[in-house]
């Protein structure tokens, strides 16, 4: 299931003055397979997200496809990982092509002309996330949950192998998260190492190979979902008990599109 | 095609603006005398306002994708600020005789050149604020302290030059904004600038679209954006000295123009920062033929036009966006 390391963290520490937000977190991740990133509000999750992305400073040590990230530059980091954070900042009128087509920048040249990889890594993008439908809307006239799925897309069309998502089924509804989640698992299986920050833990006991628990910035659990979302690891983190049997779940019917 | 249609529109206000103004203001075409002189003049004056309008509108689009704020003009980098006290200074330092002054230019360049180097200062304090994980908030700080304080100093140099009478009309004048006193060859000085500063806005425009995002998302997508808010900064900061230059403090093109064109081209800046450039000029050259036209016993001044115009433009697009905003 797991291919070679995507990502080697080794004592990755966060700070932002004398807080610390990260702990000395260690893990390894393989390609092609979903891992969820859970733990209660504030215990990291958004954090090591954006620092994987590199968005935040760390110390430590942090090997993204076998290379220092450190010695990536910012267009190589992009084409190797894609973020997709929890509330994005953009609400300008931009054509949802366009915003799709901005998970190239990446790859343009100095002109910044797109060629016919661009073009197919784009309407790829928007046909996996089907929002080909929202390709001439305008994306500020969008609801939340077709933001998402075009924000999903322009991560999707930078191609990169490690895709990184926070909390990406909040205030969605039940068949939009399914949906979402279903593609997830598609595009694990495709390859990508997915990496998705999630509340719902019986979502993530669905969805996910993977689990690392985070509390207070510290790497409590890391492992197989099912091993990870257990009544131990959960009762100590969360302090809840884990039900054996939900009295009721929801899927998607057999048959039945999945597009999210 | 409705885009389409607007450039077509622009380009015939533009020509129609320029046009007007080569046919309208004191004296008469009918005299062969004074037909080639007035039309020289009057050419002079048009190129100045179109340059300065140009200038301005397309450091508007920018500084507004810049700071994802349609509501910011160039001003609030402070540069606009630099270049009016370097133009202030430049003339202070040309009536009262300094040396420095005619050292290595000719008279007309010397207020170009103040122009330039006040701007270059400027640039110079916000760019050393301006590194790789500063905040917009910096930047806009930084901006408004520069522009607090080149305000202080200019309101100084006005006070000085009370002592004479030419000199009190030269800042005056200047302050108010216009373009009556551009000669051919301070035209020429400014035009690579306007001309490098629109192009490299233009092939800035894909980064520029990509700040819409926000920081860390333009961060995640690959833009280095430090490196581009300094470039863009600095594009900025040309178009503004190069357009204090020759018009003098001329306020809310910059403003009202971008944000005029948003619902018509889009807020993509590869179509938004040309249709800018056109409205830009089109605007200002219109606003001096106002200014020529107005019976008055002197000529209006070009920022006191394009302030009454542009105050009230402004407050009914600021209404406009407000009320889209509570519509959803």
């Amino acid at each position: 299931m797991a291919d070679r390391a995507c990502i080697e963290a080794q004592g990755l520490t966060v700070q932002r003055g004398n807080h610390v937000l990260l702990n000395e977190i260690s893990f390894s991740l393989g390609a092609g397979q979903v891992v969820a990133l859970l733990g209660p509000n504030g215990a990291g999750k958004s954090t090591l997200l954006k620092t994987l992305a590199g968005l935040l400073p760390f110390s430590g040590e942090l090997r993204l496809d076998g290379r220092e990230a450190s010695q990536l530059d910012r267009q190589e980091r992009a084409r190797l990982v894609a973020y997709v954070p929890q509330h994005s900042a953009l609400d300008a009128a931009l054509p949802v092509r366009d915003v799709v087509a901005h998970g190239r920048f990446a790859y343009r040249d100095v002109w910044g002309r797109p060629d016919q990889r661009d073009d197919a890594a784009i309407e790829r993008a928007m046909e996996l996330t089907d929002t080909r439908r929202l390709a001439g809307r305008s994306f500020s006239r969008l609801s939340y949950g077709e933001r998402r799925l075009v924000l999903l897309a322009r991560a999707l069309a930078t191609e990169a192998r490690v895709l990184l998502l926070d909390e990406p089924t909040a205030a969605l509804d039940v068949t939009h998260a399914l949906g979402l989640l279903h593609l997830l698992r598609d595009l694990a299986s495709r390859g990508a190492l997915v990496m998705v920050a999630l509340h719902q833990l019986n979502e993530a006991a669905q969805a996910s190979d993977q689990a690392l628990l985070l509390a207070s910035g510290h790497l409590v659990s890391a492992g197989p979902a099912a091993e990870v979302i257990s009544a131990e690891p959960v009762r100590r983190v969360y302090g809840v008990e884990i039900v054996p049997a939900a009295q009721f779940g929801f899927r998607i019917p057999a048959g039945k599109d999945s597009s999210p | 095609m409705k885009i389409a249609l607007t450039y077509v529109v622009l380009l015939a206000l533009l020509i129609g603006a320029v046009g007007l103004a080569l046919l309208v203001g004191h004296g008469s075409l009918a005299d062969p005398v004074l037909r080639s002189t007035l039309l020289g003049l009057r050419a002079t004056r048009v190129g100045a306002a179109l340059l300065a309008g140009a200038a301005l509108a397309t450091g508007g689009a920018v500084v507004q994708g810049v700071f994802r704020d349609p509501l910011v003009s160039p001003s609030i980098l402070g540069t606009t600020a630099g270049a009016s006290l370097g133009g202030q200074l430049a003339m202070l330092a040309l009536v009262s005789g300094s040396p420095l002054a005619s050292v290595a230019v000719s008279a007309e360049m010397v207020l170009p050149l103040g122009c330039l180097l006040g701007a270059g200062l400027s640039l110079t304090i916000v760019l050393t604020f301006c590194r790789e994980r500063t905040g917009t908030l910096t930047l806009i700080l930084t901006g408004f302290i520069l522009s607090s304080l080149f305000l202080a100093l200019s309101s100084f140099i006005t006070s000085l030059a009370q002592d004479s009478w030419d000199m009190s009309r030269a800042v005056v004048s200047f302050t108010l904004g216009g373009v009556g006193g551009v000669s051919t060859r301070q035209l020429l000085a400014v035009l690579p600038l306007v001309g490098i500063g629109i192009v490299a806005s233009w092939l800035w425009s894909g980064t520029l679209d990509l700040l819409l995002s926000g920081e860390e998302e333009a961060t995640s997508l690959g833009v280095e954006v430090g490196r581009a808010r300094r470039w863009a900064v600095t594009w900025v900061a040309v178009l503004a000295a190069a357009a204090i230059a020759v018009g003098g403090n001329v306020g809310f093109v910059g403003l009202i123009v971008p944000h005029t064109l948003r619902p018509l081209v889009g807020v993509r800046h590869r179509r938004l920062i040309p249709a800018c450039a056109l409205l830009g000029g089109a605007f200002l050259v219109a606003c001096d033929i106002i200014a020529r036209v107005f019976p008055s016993r002197s000529e209006l001044p070009l920022g006191v036009i394009t302030g009454i115009i542009g105050a009230p433009v402004f407050l009914v697009l600021l209404a406009r966006s407000q009320r889209e905003v509570s519509h959803g």
